[in-house]
């Protein structure tokens, strides 16, 4: 047996809870910030989400120097370099990043440029290509799914080229992440069952995956626990602000655990079938983690067989004999599968989204071979198996 | 001190000796397994890949060509993809086939620089390759699953070109 080995590294201040958006003008005050600048998406400010940060400044000593609200749905370097420029036009110095996956990657890119001077992000791409720490970034998530606010990555696209960029490094890692219900309370059901799914496969495949180690794992299966205590009933009663700041939390919790602890096939299938058939990331995750689980299954069926705890509670763990539980825990998330299919049509096969093509299978399994999440996949891949999972999950 | 800066010594001449090996053998098997050369063939033509240890080496670059064999180059040419592991005892515990490369991976060991599409078909190379030129007890070791389609026969033919190959391209000085 290996000898093991692992790093960890989460030093992002989590401010959670609630009234936490309150808390943002002592936390930027304390760290030297007067002028910050929030980066977000013109969806999240006609929801009035920005309005209950930039309220949060009254009767404070601080005010918000610039909002910049022109993130697209998929972040570019030209998103970026706009707003760097109006960064610099309003000497800013800090980005408060308020919604959901793209606008948290742009303000990482942005906060690269602005730190490290000159408008040519590219040449700061792949690993550990930044020298020093940047400029402080605050994020407000708006989703509970991405966990942006707690990983060292970004992707921009770079939509001339027609490729996506991607960045890691320590120094991407936000200096807070701030969660309040009240900025995830008017996400709607179908939004609100796919992100919760990506955060729950982002927090399996974290504890499934080769790179698991002990600090993970306690992020990973406490984050199982709250989305599987907590998503249905948030989807039967959106408002309640306790449960969507459990599944804040829980995302954030999964954001740090595959941070450290990477993500495996779900995720190179899910990126090949959202790049192939422009599916939303979160549904990809929710379409095949049982399916990547059954095929896992006889590699690492007892760290499969551990979630059956988080996911089921202790009495259904207890009374599922040891060999018994890495089917019920994939059967549990089927379950649950079933239950987001009835009450918001979230599909659970390529056949229910109704946008892909059996025909389309090779494409999406050869694009999925050369993911590079592929190698954390505890057990080998080959085109040929790629495809039996796809062909598993047509119907 | 004396005893430590010897075995250092020793793991590096292993290290050094060992990259040469498998750079050479990952050109052979370019030319001798199919599975390989369609990974190859599958980079963009005169890709450049490159795997050594920080901070200076050894190690090895390759440029990948259009018929999908590669080609030995020296070690300042500037590659597309670099493979750079962070220490010369984590290449070493990956050459004495103590841990698997997908496994220096998922262990930090290593760092890919380039695109991580291109480092995952190296990875796939060098897992055939291991495949191929090791024993089965061994190669188990180094790989996450040895392909089971590889037949003794096989394998046995396949290494003995590759080692040949390897040989004659020292031999030669190519």
């Amino acid at each position: 047996m290996a000898q093991s080995y692992y790093e960890f590294f989460c030093p992002v201040k989590m401010i959670a809870g609630h009234k936490a958006l309150e808390h943002i003008p002592f936390e930027l005050t304390a760290i030297g910030v007067s002028r910050p600048m929030i980066i977000t998406d013109k969806g999240v400010r006609q929801v009035g989400l920005v309005d209950h940060v930039t309220n949060a400044f009254d009767g404070t000593d601080r005010e918000v120097a610039a909002i910049f609200d022109d993130v697209p749905p998929d972040s570019s370097l030209k998103t970026v370099q706009a707003a760097a420029k109006a960064y610099r036009d309003q000497q800013c110095d800090a980005i408060l990043a308020i919604g959901g996956g793209s606008v948290i990657d742009t303000a990482k890119g942005v906060n690269i440029l602005v730190s490290e001077g000159g408008n040519d992000l590219t040449k700061y791409s792949g690993a550990h290509n930044l020298p020093k720490k940047l400029n402080p970034l605050f994020v407000v998530p708006t989703t509970a799914g991405t966990g942006s606010e707690a990983t060292m990555v970004a992707v921009i696209s770079d939509t001339e080229k027609e490729t996506k960029l991607p960045f890691a490094s320590y120094f991407l890692m936000p200096d807070a992440a701030i969660l309040d219900p009240r900025m995830t309370l008017t996400l709607p059901p179908h939004i609100t069952a796919m992100t919760a799914m990506d955060a729950m496969t982002h927090a399996v495949e974290s504890y499934t995956c080769l790179s698991a180690n002990p600090m993970s794992d306690a992020y990973a299966s406490a984050a199982i626990r709250k989305i599987s205590e907590n998503l249905m009933d948030v989807m039967a009663t959106p408002d309640n602000a306790q449960g969507r700041l459990e599944l804040a939390q829980a995302s954030t919790m999964a954001g740090a655990a595959f941070s450290n602890a990477m993500v495996g096939l779900v995720h190179s299938l899910g990126h090949a079938l959202g790049a192939v058939c422009h599916l939303p990331h979160g549904l990809c995750m929710n379409l095949f983690l049982p399916y990547v689980l059954d095929y896992n299954k006889s590699v690492n069926g007892d760290k499969i067989a551990d979630l059956l705890l988080p996911l089921a509670g202790a009495d259904v763990y207890a009374n599922t004999p040891q060999a018994q539980r890495a089917d019920k825990a994939i059967a549990h998330l089927r379950q649950m599968r079933d239950e987001l299919f009835e009450r918001c049509n979230l599909p659970r096969t390529l056949k229910e989204t109704g946008k892909v093509e059996r025909s389309q299978i090779q494409q999406i399994a050869e694009k999925a071979l050369d993911d590079g999440s592929i190698i954390y996949n505890p057990k080998e891949a080959s085109l040929e198996d790629l495809i039996q999972v796809l062909e598993g999950a047509w119907e | 001190m004396k005893k430590h800066n010897i075995t250092v010594g020793l793991e590096k001449a292993y290290v050094t000796t060992m990259m040469t090996i498998v750079g050479r053998a990952l050109i052979s098997a370019s030319q001798y397994d199919d599975e390989v050369r369609r990974e190859i063939a599958g980079m963009p033509t005169g890709y450049v890949l490159s795997m050594t240890v920080m901070p200076s080496g050894p190690g090895f670059t390759l440029r990948a060509e259009k018929d999908g064999s590669l080609t030995w180059l020296s070690n300042d040419t500037p590659a597309d993809l670099t493979i750079r592991f962070k220490h010369l005892e984590h290449a070493f515990m990956v050459f004495s086939f103590q841990e698997s490369t997908s496994r220096a991976f998922a262990n930090d060991r290593m760092i890919a620089d380039g695109e991580v599409s291109q480092a995952i078909r190296l990875v796939r190379c060098l897992n055939k390759l291991e495949s191929i030129i090791l024993p089965k007890v061994v190669a188990k070791l180094a790989v996450k699953r040895y392909p089971e389609k590889l037949a003794v026969g096989e394998k046995f033919s396949k290494a003995l070109r590759i080692y040949a190959g390897v040989t004659q391209q020292i031999v030669k000085g190519r």
